[in-house]
């Protein structure tokens, strides 16, 4: 964990610099301001305060205002064919998750809070370190039956019941979250926001009510466009308009029985490059315009002594406006779900059996999109001598059981085995897997090593 | 015939004693009784709750999770079980909006702990009590 202290004086600075030439260019100067200045400015006085704690740590009593918090999780994973995760269908160990935080409370009402993130993920991700979050947390309201307040910096986006805690491997069900929802193809963009949420808690008679929702912008990165735009184009996705995310969560008998029900709204910037906006045939003839990402999350959840059981369905509406003809042909409505029952033998050891699926809404078992495909090839083929493979069906879609168990050897250790059996491949991405070509029925085996303090 | 009346009153006795392992919620001794309700306890050991009535900031004090007596007061007086609390706390800890309780060894630190720190709060056997620390009657 050396790095951590310079890769963070870096950003500050590099931070500090895009704020000057921010400042005086637009109006949305509160969110925009903090885009280009939270990391400087929430981290700055973390650091400063985190090592004079640590110097002085004989007067302070540090631990009160001071939490550390971390984790290390090491997974591998086995697939029968197709890649995931790096080449799996070899046996991978691509699949890393490194964490560490710390939440300094000044006051209070006021909290500081940070967490950096490294991430190795096959293809999708290198594992260079990035700050995952980094916010200021005012309470600004408390009555014996309320607290409200609010989230300024870099936040994570509260969308069903996992996303917060998403590379957490303790905090999940699984090794894998269910890919029919949280997708990790396009993790990126949902994760978290640059900007403000507001939070509110309601402390009801029979339950708790919590609320939290705000603006902020995205994090569009090379996942997202190799997901939503199939490669990666020589234009740039750019997160130049706000998102909105919100959620409302009731937790009924001190979270016997959990429902939220999340509502994100999200619009991200395509400048098509110079070689993307050559003409059809020789190019593709693309412009600039943006996608527009609607994702509605309902969640319900039952945690017994023994038993506990999980449901969420996320209905997502994707559009493509003004990028091209074919782009705006593939605007979709898609609904993903999954259903996951879990059984506590004993606090230590736990088993699990889920269902998930992602459909095309319009198009169920992917017909429609192959037929269109297999027009379009043939189409490239008999007038400009293209040879394009047309995309199947079961890329349209995918349907997995997943069953497993999980052995906490210790408070801080756990052991984890799963086995998916998956047909369909529409949790695939384009970045790992040439997807017309990749089969419809596999399976997959992970293992992971996690640990946390 | 004495005999079995007593036996009946012994009987009878055991059914209405309070339960042999009653856990009770301490706080640090300058702290006033807020009459806390189960709702309330619930918030203030999901870590939800940053300060006191007077200003003062909470600080909550747990057993380890799987420590027996903090089983029992999840259940019996949170209404909840152990794990959904550790759920919640790290929801927390780990996306910045929270944090998680301090863990203690055992009860002998509990009292230690919550008598020498302004604005604690956690629990103990009823008959662990001493005067270092301040009991709450809570309505539950």
């Amino acid at each position: 964990m050396n790095y951590t202290p310079m890769t963070l004086k870096y950003r500050c600075q590099s931070h500090l610099g895009g704020w000057k030439t921010a400042q005086s260019t637009n109006l949305k100067t509160l969110v925009a301001g903090i885009r280009h200045f939270k990391v400087s400015w929430v981290f700055a006085p973390l650091i400063l305060m985190s090592f004079s704690s640590c110097l002085q740590a004989e007067e302070i009593d540090w631990d009160k205002r001071l939490q550390v918090h971390g984790f290390a999780s090491q997974a591998y994973v086995h697939t029968s064919d197709n890649r995931f995760f790096g080449d799996s269908d070899e046996g991978s160990f691509e699949f890393t998750e490194l964490g560490l935080n710390a939440s300094y409370r000044l006051s209070p009402k006021i909290r500081l809070a940070g967490q950096v993130l490294s991430r190795k993920a096959g293809d999708f991700d290198n594992g260079s370190p990035r700050i995952d979050y980094a916010l200021l947390d005012a309470n600004l309201l408390g009555t014996p039956t309320f607290t409200g307040g609010l989230y300024l910096g870099r936040i994570k986006n509260p969308i069903g019941l996992y996303n917060q805690t998403r590379d957490v491997a303790h905090t999940r069900e699984g090794i894998f979250l269910p890919q029919a929802i949280y997708f990790d193809k396009v993790r990126d963009l949902l994760v978290s926001s640059d900007g403000i949420q507001l939070y509110g808690h309601y402390y009801l008679d029979n339950g708790t009510l919590l609320i939290q929702g705000g603006a902020g912008y995205a994090i569009a990165d090379k996942n997202v466009e190799y997901t939503f735009m199939g490669r990666d184009w020589a234009g740039e996705l750019e997160n130049n308009d706000l998102s909105f995310v919100g959620r409302v969560l009731y937790e009924h008998n001190g979270g016997r029985w959990v429902y939220a029900l999340t509502g994100v709204s999200s619009t991200i910037d395509f400048h098509a490059g110079a070689a993307d906006r050559v003409p059809f045939p020789a190019g593709a003839g693309l412009s600039s315009g943006e996608l527009q990402i609607d994702y509605t999350v309902l969640s319900a959840q039952y945690n017994g002594e023994k038993w506990q059981l999980t449901a969420e369905a996320a209905y997502e509406d994707t559009e493509y406006v003004g990028i091209s003809d074919s782009f705006a042909a593939r605007n979709f409505e898609s609904l993903g779900y999954f259903v996951q029952a879990n059984y506590n033998f004993t606090p230590q050891w736990q088993a699990f059996l889920r269902y998930e699926a992602f459909h095309d809404i319009n198009d169920w078992d992917g017909e429609e999109t192959a037929q269109r495909s297999r027009e379009s090839s043939q189409f490239l083929l008999d007038n400009f001598g293209i040879v394009q493979i047309p995309s199947p069906a079961h890329n349209n879609y995918s349907k997995a059981w997943v069953f497993g168990g999980r052995w906490h050897i210790n408070p801080s250790l756990m052991l984890r085995a799963e086995y998916h059996i998956i047909e369909g491949t529409s949790i695939l991405s384009p970045r790992e897997e040439f997807r017309p070509l990749a089969e419809k029925n596999w399976d997959m085996f992970a293992a992971s090593l996690s640990y946390r303090f | 015939m004495l005999r079995t009346n007593l036996r009946i009153v012994l009987v009878l006795l055991l059914l209405v004693s309070p339960p042999l392992f009653a856990q009770t919620l301490i706080v640090h001794p300058g702290q006033d009784d807020p009459q806390l309700s189960r709702t309330s306890l619930r918030a203030i050991f999901a870590m939800r709750v940053p300060q006191w009535p007077d200003g003062s900031p909470v600080r909550v004090f747990v057993l380890k999770d799987e420590h027996p007596l903090h089983v029992r007061f999840c259940k019996s007086v949170l209404g909840m079980f152990p794990y959904q609390l550790r759920k919640i706390w790290d929801r927390q800890v780990f996306s910045g909006t929270g944090i998680e309780p301090t863990v203690v060894d055992s009860e002998q630190e509990m009292l230690i702990r919550i008598a020498e720190t302004k604005g604690a709060i956690g629990y103990v056997e009823h008959d662990t009590i001493d005067n270092r620390v301040k009991a709450l009657r809570t309505a539950l």
